[in-house]
């Protein structure tokens, strides 16, 4: 297949053999999505052309996408909550299990366990997809790709909510699949995953095609180079902050069914990382800290002091902040504006009788956006028009306006592009130097062993290791989460 | 900044027309009306009773704005209104106006509170909610007038209905563009207004900031309830009596004119000129159809499919605006 020309995305051109594992990398906004669309038939180019095993090949929508065979696994799960993975995976082909006009549901469980077998996915096919986690769901949609045994499968970052063990057994299947003759189409932010996994790597920027080659001839530096038009040297600002007094105290944390005596404490301009697998229950214990699910024991202290978080209302007036890790869900209101969105936490604080101080709210957030070099053509412009890098952006200057002392930062970087990630660790090394004390969760350890000054390594609801900054290893710290090590506390 | 943000700002006729279809549609249903009924519905008599008739509506649906703003919905606005209307008249006939007044709006807010507690501390869908407490409402409002309708109320009551303000305005619609003007002002240049509309938008995400979600959405049931008992203190003056069944079929309308007015049904967005202008087609298409002659029978008809054309428009004008930002 190969696209010359494709005028929205501008001269823009992709091939992917089959047997072949394609790497597709680009900043957000780069016109990955777009071209994409192109190719499942959602979008039609305005020019260019495509051609699929030696025939032109236009697909009008998803559905002729998937009959000429070429399937895509989605970055947001799509399947039907209510219904079970045998029904999701041939969600719309029941016709294959119907005869007379009856379905075969055996049959079709069957095929599902079967197919589930192959790709070493250990699921009752039964099951309904609701009680499955983010990382099962995760492994149904591979599943499902497979089952159109498509000859080109797109995959859109499909590990971004996978532990590392699912992340090595889709490694496995998307190896697999390449063997037996399928294309694949590999969209990642994640660098590693390319270089482990990909045959070939193409870079597009700005909706630009920058240029593809073998795996093997790029390096890191090539590949972001290429990747933001500039070099990235340095990745991970220098640590610098002096590290003060302790700021905030937890003791004794607990919450029935979800974690237990938890304590810990940050200090002034430090960084205190959460390390810990999918279902360590990180994010659970930082939505407790900032009164968003109740605590059943335990205490908090800022600065000496005992507080009360009940409510996230009461976490704020006592100066915390959290951004959380779901963006869509829960960190931002998509069809408001970015300014009104970057003034809702501190609108108190603008406020006279009940009136917000509308003059105000513009210098600030004018001044908040600038800083954090927001990348929007109006403030009154919709969030859910900006890039994703753009919206964590608005979701921190919403959180830096309340002048927060403790700032948590739950999988700050997820889904976003390598350029507004090293905007984003700068900006973490620049209120350590504003002596915040920032409690950091992330699922990319060297994003985590970059910024942190110690980690706390969490496991099934306990801290299992508190980890110095002289410490940080990969395998050391993998080892406590998993639970493989015995240096445990 | 500037340059870029004067871009952002700057928006097309087509743009111009989506964001304000409401005043729009009005412009050319004027125009058809002047032209069909030969000038007879440009007339001052008909015009100072279509706007009474449309003050009601207008409260009704600023109201129903919040709400709906809100991401809530509240369809017990109907039966809410007739029962307002027949305790403000069971009120008259026993206490001076002013408390009447005040004991009605009371009255008003503990039904809206009723809805909104229910829906949100039960955590029952508000659709359901309020279908069933409309149930209740009608229920009362019979129980208390017997299915008879009261009568015989004092000049006062029908002056709020009826009356001139400098002999020309009609008070009623006085009374709805203050109420208006007011909500305009709330809505959009408040904390609290903010706070509705981020509810709205995505209940998590503000209840993450710091917003007490819960009670920003009952709090518009309760603007709601005050919104619906200043309806029937007008209405049941404009009708001179208060009558069981007075409201019904009132939500409908309101429902209609705010979403022609711009307000989504989903909520985070609110448009509350948009509502007026929304009651003002509604309510000329109503005396158009009525000046034609046309049975109400039809216009039932008409109704309807002017609902779902509204919503249509709303959603693809929506689909066209999200494009066009696209593109910029």
């Amino acid at each position: 297949m190969c696209f010359p020309g494709v005028k929205a995305l501008d001269q823009v051109k992709l091939d992917v053999k089959s047997g072949e594992i394609l790497g597709l990398i680009g900043e957000n906004g780069a016109g990955k999505s777009t071209l994409m669309n192109i190719l499942l038939g959602s979008l039609q180019p305005t020019a260019g052309t495509m051609h699929f095993q030696g025939k032109e090949y236009a697909p009008k929508s998803p559905l002729d996408a998937l009959k000429h065979g070429i399937s895509m696994i989605h970055q947001e799960i799509r399947l039907v909550p209510t219904m079970t993975v045998a029904e999701n995976v041939w969600l719309g082909r029941e016709s294959l299990f119907t005869k007379r006009g009856i379905l075969d549901v055996k049959k079709r469980s069957q095929e599902t366990k079967a197919l589930l077998d192959r790709l070493e996915i250990p699921i009752d096919p039964d099951t309904p997809v609701n009680t499955l986690t983010i990382a099962t769901m995760q492994l149904v949609e591979v599943a499902r790709a497979v089952s159109y045994n498509a000859s080109v499968i797109i995959m859109d970052e499909p590990t971004s909510a996978l532990t590392n063990v699912e992340v090595e057994k889709l490694y496995r299947i998307v190896r697999d699949l390449a063997k037996k003759g399928t294309g694949i189409i590999y969209i990642s932010h994640k660098l590693e995953e390319l270089f482990e996994l990909c045959d070939r790597i193409t870079v597009f920027r700005d909706g630009k095609y920058i240029g593809t080659d073998l795996t093997a001839n790029f390096t890191t530096d090539r590949l972001v180079a290429m990747m933001v038009g500039r070099d990235v040297t340095e990745m991970y600002p220098e640590k610098n902050a002096v590290i003060g007094k302790t700021v905030f105290e937890c003791r004794d944390l607990c919450r029935e069914g979800h974690f237990k005596d938890v304590s810990f404490s940050v200090r002034e301009g430090e960084v205190l990382g959460f390390c810990g697998l999918m279902g360590s229950q990180r994010t659970e214990i930082m939505q407790s800290i900032f009164g968003l699910d109740p605590l059943d024991k335990g205490e908090l202290y800022l600065r000496g002091e005992k507080i009360v978080n009940a409510s996230p209302k009461q976490a704020i007036e006592n100066h915390f902040a959290l951004v959380t890790e779901d963006r869509l869900r829960r960190g931002s209101v998509q069809m408001l504006s970015v300014r009104c969105n970057m003034s809702l936490a501190y609108l108190k604080q603008i406020c006279k009788m009940g009136f917000v101080d509308q003059k105000m709210e513009n210098k600030d957030c004018g001044q908040m956006a600038d800083n954090m070099r927001i990348k929007a053509a109006s403030p009154a412009q919709p969030v859910s028009s900006l890039s994703g890098g753009n919206q964590q952006k608005v979701i921190i200057g919403k959180w830096l306006l309340t002048n927060p002392d403790v700032l948590i930062l739950d999988e700050p970087t997820r889904g976003i592009d390598v350029g507004a990630k090293a905007e984003i660790y700068k900006l973490i090394a620049q209120l350590t130097k504003q002596r915040k004390a920032i409690l950091m969760v992330s699922s990319e350890l060297p994003e985590l062993m970059g910024m942190s000054d110690r980690i706390m390594v969490v496991r099934e609801g306990n801290i299992v290791g508190e980890v110095q900054r002289e410490e940080f290893s990969q395998e050391y710290l993998m080892g406590l989460a998993f639970g493989v090590n015995g240096k445990e506390q | 900044m500037n340059q870029r943000e004067k871009r952002g700002i700057k928006s097309n006729g087509l743009m111009f027309v989506l964001n304000n279809k409401a005043m729009l549609i009005l412009l050319i249903l004027i125009v058809i009306a002047g032209v069909a009924t030969k000038g007879l519905f440009l007339s001052y008599g008909n015009l100072s009773s279509v706007s009474r008739q449309i003050a009601v509506s207008v409260l009704i649906g600023l109201g129903f704005t919040v709400v709906l703003a809100s991401a809530g919905v509240d369809l017990s606005v109907g039966h809410m209104l007739s029962l307002l209307g027949v305790i403000y008249a069971i009120f008259t006939l026993h206490v001076p106006m002013p408390i009447a007044i005040i004991g009605v709006v009371a009255v008003g807010m503990l039904c809206g509170l009723l809805n909104g507690s229910i829906s949100e501390y039960l955590h029952l869908p508000p659709f359901i909610v309020t279908l069933a407490t409309a149930q209740i409402f009608k229920g009362f409002a019979y129980l208390l007038t017997n299915g008879k309708s009261i009568n015989g109320l004092s000049a006062s009551v029908k002056y709020l209905g009826q009356g001139l303000v400098g002999g020309v305005i009609p008070i009623s619609i006085v009374i709805a563009l203050a109420v208006c003007l007011v909500l305009c002002v709330v809505m959009y240049r408040t904390k609290y207004g903010r706070h509705v509309i981020a509810t709205g938008g995505n209940a998590e995400a503000a209840l993450v900031s710091g917003i007490s979600t819960q009670k920003i959405k009952v709090s518009a049931y309760v603007v709601m309830g005050i919104c619906a008992a200043l309806g029937a203190i007008v209405l049941t003056g404009r009708v001179s009596m208060a009558a069981p069944g007075a409201g019904d079929g009132m939500e409908m309308d309101a429902i209609a004119a705010v979403v022609i007015g711009g307000t989504p049904m989903s909520g985070g967005k609110v448009k509350v000129g948009g509502t007026v202008f929304g009651c003002l087609v509604i309510g000329v298409m109503n005396n158009l159809l009525n000046l034609l002659n046309v049975s109400s029978f039809w216009q039932w008809v008409a109704k309807g499919c002017i609902i779902i054309f509204a919503i249509l428009i709303d959603v693809q004008s929506e689909k066209l605006i999200n494009k066009r930002r696209g593109a910029q």
